[in-house]
């Protein structure tokens, strides 16, 4: 029953988010002509807000998992959920809000980094694979800071303060690349510890690493690859968030018990929520490239 | 007719249960009993479920069975001790000696699969120095086995069972990764992880036999930790649900409720097939070789009771040895309460271990090396452990029970010597088939017991450093029968060859533990199942040769 109330509080917030963001975003006046700022900082905006979806419903579900042992385990849902609705209300969002969410968001994920270190670190056996195997996951909260980065960025470049030009295409490119790099160790991670027992395992550590790599070329300007592979790159990452989705409800069904047992194997199943995040770097990633093109605007 | 897998066989009419499925079933191959098959198996556990898969791979016709039934997990095992105890061989058996064995639950299993339905899962690697003790370690005696060879076949099995471990193994020479990670440590672990740390010796995860990661049709464990009473999710890799379901798809058949009571010889000395009783019936079913694979108690006392005109003191017996040599594992624990909760009940039971006294010589009065792990008994075994090892009853057992969410406790596997007097006869009493009833005569020697008091004192400080309290040594624990029919390199001094066929009778072969000389100081199922893999190729080969 507890089980249940979490999950509709949960989901509650994340609906919440989502309509109060678009809310706002709906009252907004079409400008008369969008740019390709608009359309990169736009971009941004729903790189950020699926990544931070991504974090709400993973850390609800891990948090809750750990039964939300101290109060700090409810500040990533508070402040996921608020970079979600700021994100996706976009302009509308007045700027000093979307700013302090933002940079909260980027708190938190740094704090979140020292809780989990600190976390393995007082573990029988330190930093041992079994701690990086079972012990909460080191990696996971940058998820929540580079949502916050992103989407720094995103009203940056709306507000003007920040040139929609190849320098600041190439910053981004490089966060995205990064980023998505980070990603790719946790999932590595993971999915080690799960023997990738199942061939697409090796999916989300093949095909995203070879975005990043594009993106890092993009952002030091070696000159290759082309904007339009790194583009087909990313589409493919975005896919493959999207896909795990799928996969990893496969996964719950391969639990004991199923879908039917789905209270129990939502949480020791592999985690729904956690793929996405690769969407959301990936639309990142595209933003930037955006914004590389807009010389030639 | 009855659903009931204990009165009724259930593998028959060309099919056999699926062990995935809730009354579901696979088609299976039959043989008739006039058709001469390339091998009959008697007992399909870890030596001959193996071996049963292994030669029907290889594309030998094959029978192979077992006195127990067939169940399939999914809807056959429930939540209950009591009932549970449906796995154990618990026909009559005679115990003697200076330290006799508590038979039953600790010891043998009954159904298709053996044992390993209902064993502990720890698997582990030989000491490579223990194939040869004699000569190596001066104890014991040597295996008629190279090590580097057993390595390879340890693999095998460690993959065919997806066995979950440590990225990196602490003691011995390198071996590769095991296939599945190891699981989460529950805090009963934990507590021997803290105490070898105190102590400054490595522990590890131990590598077990579930999973911990979905494989097949099998489900990943559920860490209920109902695991030596039958686990009813398939994560337990037994013999039921990997080498058997493989060897009937290669053509293998399995005869359940099948019990063996005599092989036959020919006046030619060579064996021509069993005599088995199912279904109310004494039948004869006729064989180019036959393997026997019944377990240490189960495979001498069938060798006895085949006894014939010419082999009047039983099969594959010139050199007085069958029955001889049975050697258990001491395994004695210390336990104490912790202030924190434990329910070291969840999650199988031992999930980390140390192998440190197994690879460590100095500083040892004894011969041989134990290793030990972290505990997880059930309430009824824990109730009884109170009984039978502190006395406890009545209102004394009822409040100490109070504190079983907190108990922690370290087990050890200890490495007993080989006595000759430690012996499997046949006692005068029969058993419900008529058949002579066993006798098992067990004592311990000094060294036995010199390294159970260096494990118990060495445990008991380790627990000591964590924060348990109370603390009390259960003196009087034995598990793991093997020996009765070992191996060696000569036939006066041996049953059985490296390739486990007897000196004796050139087509008969004993496949399982009987064959150890030697029981070193873990868990044994790992090395059964790696000599029937070897025994298989080894048999395809000398077939290819036309040496069989
Ligand atoms: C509670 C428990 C926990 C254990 N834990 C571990 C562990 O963690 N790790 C480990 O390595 N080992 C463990 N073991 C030991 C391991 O299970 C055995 O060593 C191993 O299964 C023995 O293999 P086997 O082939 O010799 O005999 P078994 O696996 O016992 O198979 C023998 C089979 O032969 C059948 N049989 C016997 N006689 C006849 C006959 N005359 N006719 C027909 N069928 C017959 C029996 O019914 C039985 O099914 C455990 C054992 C028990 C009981
Ligand atoms: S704890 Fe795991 S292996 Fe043991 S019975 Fe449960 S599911 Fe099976």
């Amino acid at each position: 029953m507890r089980g249940r109330t979490a999950a509709i509080a949960v989901s509650g917030l994340f609906a919440a988010a989502v309509l109060g963001g678009l809310a706002a975003r709906g009252r907004r006046r079409p400008p008369a002509r969008r740019t390709r700022r608009d359309h990169a900082a736009r971009q941004l905006d729903w790189g950020a807000a699926t990544l931070a979806g991504s974090v709400l419903f993973d850390s609800a579900i891990e948090h809750y998992r750990g039964s939300f042992e101290h109060l700090g385990m409810y500040v990533p849902l508070a402040v996921a959920s608020a970079s979600m609705a700021t994100s996706l209300s976009g302009g509308r969002c007045p700027g000093q809000l979307r700013t302090g969410t933002s940079v909260a968001a980027m708190l938190a994920g740094v704090a979140g980094l020292g809780f989990h270190v600190y976390d393995i670190s007082k573990r029988t056996g330190g930093w041992s694979w079994q701690n990086l195997f079972y012990a909460a996951p080191v990696g996971a909260p940058g998820a929540l800071s580079l949502a916050g980065l992103i989407g720094l960025a995103a009203q940056q470049l709306r507000s003007g303060d920040w040139p929609s030009d190849q320098q600041s295409g190439r910053a981004l490119a490089a966060l995205a690349s990064a980023g998505i790099l980070g990603d790719v160790a946790e999932v590595w991670l993971l999915h080690f510890r799960g023997a990738f027992h199942n061939p697409a395992m090796y999916l989300p550590v093949t095909v995203p690493p070879a975005a990043s790599l594009a993106l890092a070329g993009i952002a030091v300007g070696a000159g290759r690859p082309t904007l339009q592979t790194t583009r087909g790159w990313l589409w493919a990452t975005a896919a493959t968030g999207l896909a795990g989705v799928g996969f990893h409800a496969w996964g719950v069904h391969r639990m004991m018990g199923g879908w039917r047992n789905w209270s129990q194997n939502l949480l020791d199943g592999p985690p729904l929520p956690a793929p996405p995040s690769y969407t959301g770097l990936a639309i990142a990633g595209l933003a930037s490239l955006r914004m590389m093109e807009d010389r030639h605007d | 007719m009855s659903d009931d897998p204990m009165q009724t066989p259930r593998a028959t009419k060309g099919r056999a249960p699926d062990v995935f499925m809730p009354g579901g079933w696979v088609p299976m191959r039959e043989y008739r009993e006039d058709e001469k098959v390339d091998f009959v198996i008697v007992g399909t556990g870890a030596g001959g479920g193996t071996l049963a898969c292994k030669l029907a791979e290889a594309g030998f016709s094959v029978v192979a069975m077992d006195a127990g039934p067939y169940w399939r997990p999914l809807e056959d095992f429930a939540s209950d001790e009591s009932h549970q105890s449906k796995l154990y061989w618990t026909d009559d058996r005679i115990v003697d000696g200076l330290n006799p064995l508590q038979l039953g639950s600790n010891n043998s299993g009954k159904s298709v699969g053996g044992s390993t339905v209902h064993f502990a899962m720890v698997s582990l690697r030989f000491r490579p120095e223990w194939f040869k003790s004699r000569s190596k370690l001066g104890y014991g005696f040597d295996w008629p086995l190279d090590w580097r060879e057993m390595w390879a076949y340890y693999r095998e099995v460690e993959d065919a069972l997806a066995i979950s471990g440590p990225v990196n193994y602490p003691w011995g020479p390198p071996r590769p990764r095991y296939p599945y990670r190891a699981h989460q440590l529950n805090a009963a672990a934990l507590a021997l992880a803290e105490g070898c740390e105190a102590m400054g010796i490595p522990w590890t995860e131990t590598p077990i036999a579930t999973l911990s990661a979905p494989r097949g049709r099998a489900r990943p464990c559920v860490y209920r930790g109902f695991c030596v009473l039958g686990c009813s999710t398939n994560a337990k890799q037994s013999a039921l649900v990997t080498w058997i379901p493989r060897a009937i798809a290669a053509g293998a058949e399995i005869r359940d409720l099948a019990m063996v009571g005599r092989v036959e010889v020919d006046r030619s000395d060579r064996a021509t097939g069993v005599h088995y009783h199912r279904n109310g019936n004494w039948r004869f079913q006729r064989a180019r070789n036959v393997v026997v694979a019944g377990y240490a108690i189960e495979t001498p006392r069938l060798l006895l009771n085949s006894a014939s005109d010419r082999f009047p003191e039983g099969l594959a017996n010139s050199s007085g040895l069958v029955g001889k040599y049975i050697t258990v594992q001491s395994n004695q624990a210390v336990w104490g309460t912790s202030d924190k909760e434990i329910r070291s009940y969840k999650s199988p039971p031992s999930l980390a271990l140390t192998e440190h006294w197994n690879y460590e010589d100095e500083g040892k009065d004894f011969h041989g090396g134990y290793c030990y792990m972290s505990q997880g008994p059930e309430p009824q075994l824990w109730a009884n452990t109170l009984l039978s090892g502190r006395g406890l009853w009545g209102d004394a057992l009822v409040s100490e029970m109070q504190n079983y969410n907190h108990v922690v406790g370290l087990k050890m596997v200890g490495e007993m010597l080989p006595q000759e007097r430690n012996a499997v006869t046949l006692a005068d009493e029969t058993d419900q088939y008529g058949l002579p009833i066993p006798c098992v005569t067990y004592s311990w020697c000094d060294n036995d017991r010199a390294m159970i008091d260096h494990a118990l004192g060495f445990m008991g400080q380790a627990l000591r450093a964590t924060d348990a309290r109370d603390i009390w040594e259960q003196t009087d624990d034995t598990c793991h029968l093997n020996g009765g029919a070992r191996m060696g390199d000569d036939p006066r001094t041996s049953v059985v060859d490296a390739d486990c066929r007897s000196w004796d009778i050139p087509n008969l072969w004993i496949c399982d533990g009987s064959v150890f000389p030697t029981v070193g100081g873990v868990n044994p199922s790992l090395t059964i199942q790696a000599i029937a893999c070897r025994t298989g190729d080894r048999i395809a080969a000398m077939a290819r040769r036309g040496e069989l």
